[in-house]
């Protein structure tokens, strides 16, 4: 018998090149903020689950330098790793914990220090993100290459543009510009993007997510320890979905949409007993400006080839029909590869307990899903929340 | 504070490929197929992981189609001495999807013919 879950506290550093920083502060800024938001200390949480690639800082194994640092000694049995979906991996973790029964308070942390190396190094390391010797080794493919590939194919098969890529990086800025949190506040046209260095065609620099430091950390608890705390306002998991994909890009058979997304959202919606229409507010991984075009599609926001109309018609605006990402998405809040499945997971307690401030999106139901994909595909996690 | 550098060289295991890493040398591309299930592995896999079972070598065509492709223009570590260059997916007539690298004018959809550089599959345009 899996017990209920609920969010009880939810924190995030300021993303963005954190030189100020080691990783342990940096990992400290989100579990402090945390732990004050559900009124809980160490003493109270059971267990913790550190998420994090751990491939650009110097710190290879930072669970226990990090739990050192924030006295969370004896509580951290495990670092997990799923690529870009490191974060939803350490929340899935936590959660599981929660749920079976072994913790009733549970801390995922996510993090990520990614700036520490330089920029064809982090290319180096990103293109191992597949297959490293069928593909990076013999071809030199790069994080950026691999969604070009998506890209090119999406274009190609349902005519979406690099115009219709951009719009996503415009509504992005314009979202981070509000986010005193978000690596990349200023704000960028169409033109703009197109207009930028073309980095593996057709993507260009404005469509990618900038390469960042950062941190965020989600406190779950059962709904007996929920009531016993008094926690009024708990975000509750309704259900958590996943999916995986092979490793090399070649042999996915389809390059216009993410078998892993699809398999997780699946998951997720029969789960939970819900339906995409009833999704009211989404973080969707838009690492590229394809990734989010591609997300609203596995999603079942739009059909098959129509993600782009969506951003057209403004659909995922604020108050739009699905409010998508209004914290700047990674793309210019940015994407910490570790922090940023929790950081979706903060934006969604945020938004469902009506405190995200300028971008609050106004709910009927309070239904919301957070959607991280690892890697180009290789892993998704799909989560719906409530309130 | 400038870290400590940390260098990793690492050295990687050949052996049950031997023959595409020569069959590449020669122009030519093999995938390995099983005889039980009739899969067709590539990136080739010594073993039938449906079948529990040995697979063997097949050779494929030098004929495909375009299915996608970009142009690579910030390179990594490794390739940051080297041109742009153009990394796509070919459907091979046999129904196989390879990376490779595409010489010439790349479109979706076109066909190329598939040849080798001695380190990896080049697809080369018909159109110029
Ligand atoms: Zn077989």
């Amino acid at each position: 018998m899996m017990k209920r879950v609920g969010i009880i506290g939810v924190g995030a550093s300021k993303f963005g090149r954190r030189d100020d920083v080691s990783v342990r502060e940096l990992a400290w800024e989100s579990i402090k903020e945390a732990m004050e938001d559900a009124g809980v200390t160490q003493r109270d949480v059971q267990l913790v689950v550190a998420g994090s690639t751990a491939y650009r800082g110097v710190e290879l194994y930072p669970a226990p330098p990090v739990s050192e640092y924030s006295s969370l000694l004896g509580k951290t049995p495990i670092r997990v790793e799923a690529a870009c979906a490191t974060g939803s991996a350490a929340s899935f973790s936590a959660v599981n914990a929660v749920a079976s029964g072994v913790a009733d308070v549970a801390l995922a942390v996510g993090f990520d220090k990614m700036t520490e190396v330089d920029t064809a190094t982090s290319l180096a390391i990103g293109g191992r993100g597949g297959n490293y010797q069928w593909e990076f080794h013999m071809y030199g493919t790069t994080f950026p290459s691999y969604y070009a590939l998506y890209a090119t194919r999406h274009m190609a098969v349902y005519g979406t543009t690099e115009e219709d890529m951009a719009l996503a990086s415009v509504k992005a800025h314009k979202y981070a510009s509000l986010n005193e949190k978000a690596h990349l506040r200023n704000r960028v046209t169409v033109e703009d993007v197109l207009k930028s260095r073309v980095i593996s065609w057709p993507i260009k620099l404005l469509d990618s997510s900038p390469i960042s430091d950062g941190s965020s950390a989600v406190i779950f608890a059962s709904e007996e320890k929920i009531r016993e705390l008094k926690i009024d306002t708990p975000v509750w998991i309704e259900a958590i979905g996943y999916g995986s994909d092979t490793s090399s890009i070649a042999r996915r058979g389809e390059w216009t949409s993410l078998r892993a997304s699809r398999d997780a959202a699946a998951m997720a919606y029969s789960r939970s007993g819900r339906s995409p229409t009833e999704i009211e507010y989404a973080t969707v991984h838009d690492c590229f400006t394809i990734a989010e075009i591609m997300a609203y599609e596995d999603l079942g926001f739009a059909e098959r080839g129509k993600g782009a109309s969506l951003l057209r018609e403004g659909q995922t605006e604020k108050d739009g029909r699905v409010a998508v990402n209004l914290f700047g998405g990674l793309k210019a809040k940015g994407h910490p590869l570790g922090a940023t499945g929790l950081a979706m997971l903060y934006e969604v307690t945020k938004q469902l307990r009506e405190e995200a401030g300028p971008v609050q999106h106004q709910f009927k139901n309070y239904v919301a899903l957070t959607h991280n994909v690892g890697g180009t595909g290789h892993y998704a996690y799909v989560t719906v929340l409530s309130r | 504070m400038d870290g400590i550098p940390l260098e990793l060289r690492y050295s990687l295991p050949e052996k049950g490929y031997e023959r595409f890493w020569e069959g590449l040398k020669r122009g030519e591309i093999w995938a390995t197929k099983c005889d039980k299930c009739g899969v067709v592995y590539y990136p080739p896999q010594v073993d039938c992981t449906n079948c529990m079972t040995k697979t063997e070598w097949v050779k494929l065509g030098n004929k495909g189609k375009i299915m996608t492709y970009t142009v690579v223009k910030a390179k990594p570590q490794g390739y940051d001495k080297l041109e742009d260059y153009v990394i796509g997916i070919v459907k091979t007539e046999e129904g196989v999807d390879l990376m490779c690298w595409i010489k010439g004018r790349p479109k979706v959809n076109d066909t190329v013919t598939l040849t080798t550089d001695g380190m990896r599959v080049i697809g080369e345009t018909n159109a110029l």
